[in-house]
């Protein structure tokens, strides 16, 4: 449908008036939002994701694009609630207990919600008890943890430990520079990302 | 005594091939109108809503001693415990960019503008960070030792194994709240684009170390030496 492509490529233009207003004449015109959603905002951030992972194109340009895909996204979640349609599932992200570095964090965030993922943000300083409580009460299926101070890397495991104690099948994935794959084995993680575009792939796998 | 100074924007600015090199772009000229528009449109706003100030004071070895244990949460060894009994002079200081440029990127993230968030954050970061620089050679003018191999390095609660928790105790000492930071429950500077720390001179020997301590094999970022 010649619409939805055209929102597709002002949203790879990170165009977000254009977006913005297609994305109300779709809706408009009785598209099925769930059809809007999958076949011009995340099929758009699809092609994007791609173009960044082979250096094609450069952050500032997926930022751009995720803000054009939230002017469409803002337009179309109301629409998907009352029909009852949910995104690729509910994940729970924050830096950890004592950290205050979120860019990267940030990043991840906005890549998880460019693929459709509906993600809650608690932002940085997170106790270890409010990631849990929070993807409890959420029926989030994942927690994901960022950390840049080796002195609160260790708050990762505590998370870790509570999940796992309540024998629930929320994964967890974390990242961070000063983070590995061997720190993840090592305190029971089910994933470790090094980039935002790798804990795409990352959440994808495991949900 | 403490001091207060506030620094000149131009002062601390960083270079836009730094602020680029940080979004993973290599050249300037790779980049597209538009992403060169928001780089504008990030420094004027980093221009209007950034306040950088530091305050400073020196300190004696023995009183550093006492902020550098901390809360008791130290590792048992670190690279900062070994390197400042050795040092002719140590500065205790924090700086901040100031309230409204954390403010700002908050906002413009809470409205989908990540891409002027990010470029404001990127620059505001790399701000606190040649701010730090900024003391390092400040205090390099005022040292009478201008040997060769002179280095005046800042190291900050928070790096490798100073566990956060020391900020409390330099707070308590220098009290940065007369700049307008304020330490929360977690030991962590409010506003965000704040850095606290100690300089420490003397020959560059001093400043190196292996990374072989408890904490470093946790670790996967082997930067820490890199700044010397
Ligand atoms: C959930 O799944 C996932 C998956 C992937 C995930 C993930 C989660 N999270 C990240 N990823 C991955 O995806 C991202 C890329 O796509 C990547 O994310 P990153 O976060 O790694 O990368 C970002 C995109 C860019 N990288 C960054 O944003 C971090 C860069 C460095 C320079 C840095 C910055 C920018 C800042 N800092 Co801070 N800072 C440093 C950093 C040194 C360094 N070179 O790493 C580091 C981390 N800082 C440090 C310290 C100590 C501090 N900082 C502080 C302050 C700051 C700034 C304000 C200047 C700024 C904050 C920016 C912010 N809002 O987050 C201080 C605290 C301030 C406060 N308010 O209390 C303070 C505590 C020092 C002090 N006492 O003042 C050091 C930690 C030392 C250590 N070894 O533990 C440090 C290594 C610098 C150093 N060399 O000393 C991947 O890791």
């Amino acid at each position: 449908m010649e619409i939805l492509n055209q929102i597709s490529e002002y949203l790879q233009q990170g165009d977000d008036d254009k977006v913005f207003a297609l994305t109300k004449e779709a809706i408009e015109q009785d598209l099925n939002p769930k059809v809007i959603l999958d076949n011009s905002l995340i099929a758009g951030m699809n092609i994007i994701g791609e173009k960044f992972k082979k250096h094609e194109i450069f952050l500032p340009d997926v930022l751009m694009s995720a803000k054009a895909m939230y002017a469409g996204l803002d337009q179309l979640k109301p629409l998907l609630a009352s029909k009852g349609i949910s995104g690729l599932g509910k994940v729970v992200i924050g830096t950890v207990q004592g950290d205050l570095h979120d860019i990267g964090k940030n990043l991840v965030g906005i890549m998880l919600k460019g693929a459709g993922f509906d993600v809650i943000d608690l932002g940085k300083d997170v106790p270890p008890e409010k990631f849990v409580e929070t993807a409890k009460r959420e029926n989030a299926k994942l927690i994901g943890m960022s950390a840049l101070l080796t002195t609160t890397m260790t708050n990762m495991k505590k998370v870790v430990d509570l999940v796992r104690k309540d024998n629930s099948d929320i994964k967890v994935i974390i990242g961070g520079a000063p983070v590995s794959k061997e720190f993840a084995d090592e305190i029971g993680a089910d994933a470790y990302a090094y980039d935002a575009g790798n804990a795409v792939e990352c959440v994808k796998e495991l949900i | 005594m403490s001091h207060i100074i506030r620094f000149k924007i131009k002062d601390i600015q960083p270079e836009k091939e730094v602020v680029f090199k940080e979004f993973g772009i290599p050249k300037i000229d790779l980049v597209s109108e538009k992403i060169q528009q928001l780089y504008s449109e990030a420094i004027k706003v980093f221009r209007e809503t950034s306040k950088p100030i530091v305050i400073y004071s020196e300190i004696s070895k023995e009183k550093f001693q006492n902020i550098f244990k901390g809360e008791g949460n130290n590792s048992a060894e670190t690279p900062v415990d070994k390197i400042f009994p050795k040092a002719d002079n140590l500065i205790l200081f924090a700086l901040t960019m100031g309230k409204e440029v954390s403010e700002k990127i908050e906002i413009l993230f809470k409205e989908n503008d990540f891409a002027l968030g990010s470029m404001l954050d990127n620059i505001a970061s790399l701000s606190a960070d040649n701010a730090v620089k900024k003391m390092e050679e400040l205090a390099a003018k005022d040292t009478k030792n201008h040997e060769e191999n002179y280095l005046i390095l800042a190291y900050s609660p928070g790096y490798c194994g100073w566990d956060i928790s020391g900020q409390k105790k330099l707070f308590e000492y220098l009290h940065p709240e007369k700049i307008g930071i304020t330490l929360n429950d977690s030991f962590l500077m409010i506003p965000l684009k704040s850095v606290s720390g100690v300089l420490i001179s003397r020959k560059s020997e001093i400043h190196k170390f292996e990374n072989n301590f408890s904490f470093c094999s946790l670790c996967k970022t082997k930067s820490c030496l890199e700044r010397m």
